[in-house]
């Protein structure tokens, strides 16, 4: 199982904080991207950035891992 | 004493903060500190509170990381910073940072350098509540 983690405005147009995906063996970030902007496409028009466990990461073609903690994010208004 | 890098929904004391930098080192002759505070007025609308959401575990460790990059890259002696989340008033403070130095160049660099990332950096979204609703913060420069 992969968790996936939303944030802020992402959160607001998922309606949801949190939800998991079934991880498959050669799962990629970009995959995992793909699946849940066909679900939630409007949320996904704001994802700027992605995480996994916690890092930021810029490769989306990473191959994910079982337990792998994944955020999409949009751009930061903090401060 | 606080953790010199933290995210709290409480409010922060500057004074505090200040006593709890200046304990690290009798060699800092100059301290800037930065205070982020909750405007009433914004986009021509009124605005009465503030909501903060954050990625905490990725927030902490980003803020600890750009703390540590400010020490090394002006020679802090010490840098202190601390973000609230939750709902802030229109008024009240949402951010602090100080940055302690030898002299006061590098902690005036290090302070604007260290909110000028943290916009950038760090996994932290606002959202304002106006009477006419509620509107998630788009960045801007």
């Amino acid at each position: 199982m992969i968790k996936v983690l939303f944030f802020g405005p992402v959160a607001e147009r998922v309606g949801n904080s949190e939800v998991a995906v079934d991880f498959s063996a050669g799962m990629r970030l970009q995959d995992l991207r793909a699946q849940l902007q066909a679900k939630y496409p409007a949320a996904f028009e704001l994802v700027c950035f992605a995480a996994v466990d916690g890092e930021q990461v810029q490769d989306m073609s990473l191959l994910l891992a079982e337990g792998n903690e994944v955020v999409f994010m949009s751009k930061f208004s903090g401060g | 004493m606080k953790d010199a890098v933290r995210i709290q929904q409480q409010d922060f004391s500057q004074d505090e903060e200040i006593v709890a930098l200046r304990a690290s080192s009798k060699r800092m002759g100059g301290i800037a500190t930065f205070i982020g505070c909750a405007r009433d007025f914004s986009e021509g609308r009124e605005v009465t509170q503030l909501s903060f959401d954050a990625y905490g575990s990725m927030a902490v460790a980003e803020m600890k990381r750009l703390r540590d990059e400010a020490i090394a890259k002006f020679g802090l002696l010490d840098a202190r910073i601390v973000h609230r989340i939750g709902v802030v008033g229109a008024g009240d403070q949402i951010v602090f940072i100080a940055a302690g130095a030898e002299h006061r160049a590098p902690a005036l660099q290090a302070c604007q350098w260290l909110i000028d990332e943290l916009k950038q950096r760090v996994p932290i979204w606002k959202k304002e509540i106006t009477p006419q609703g509620d509107a998630w913060v788009t960045p801007h420069p």
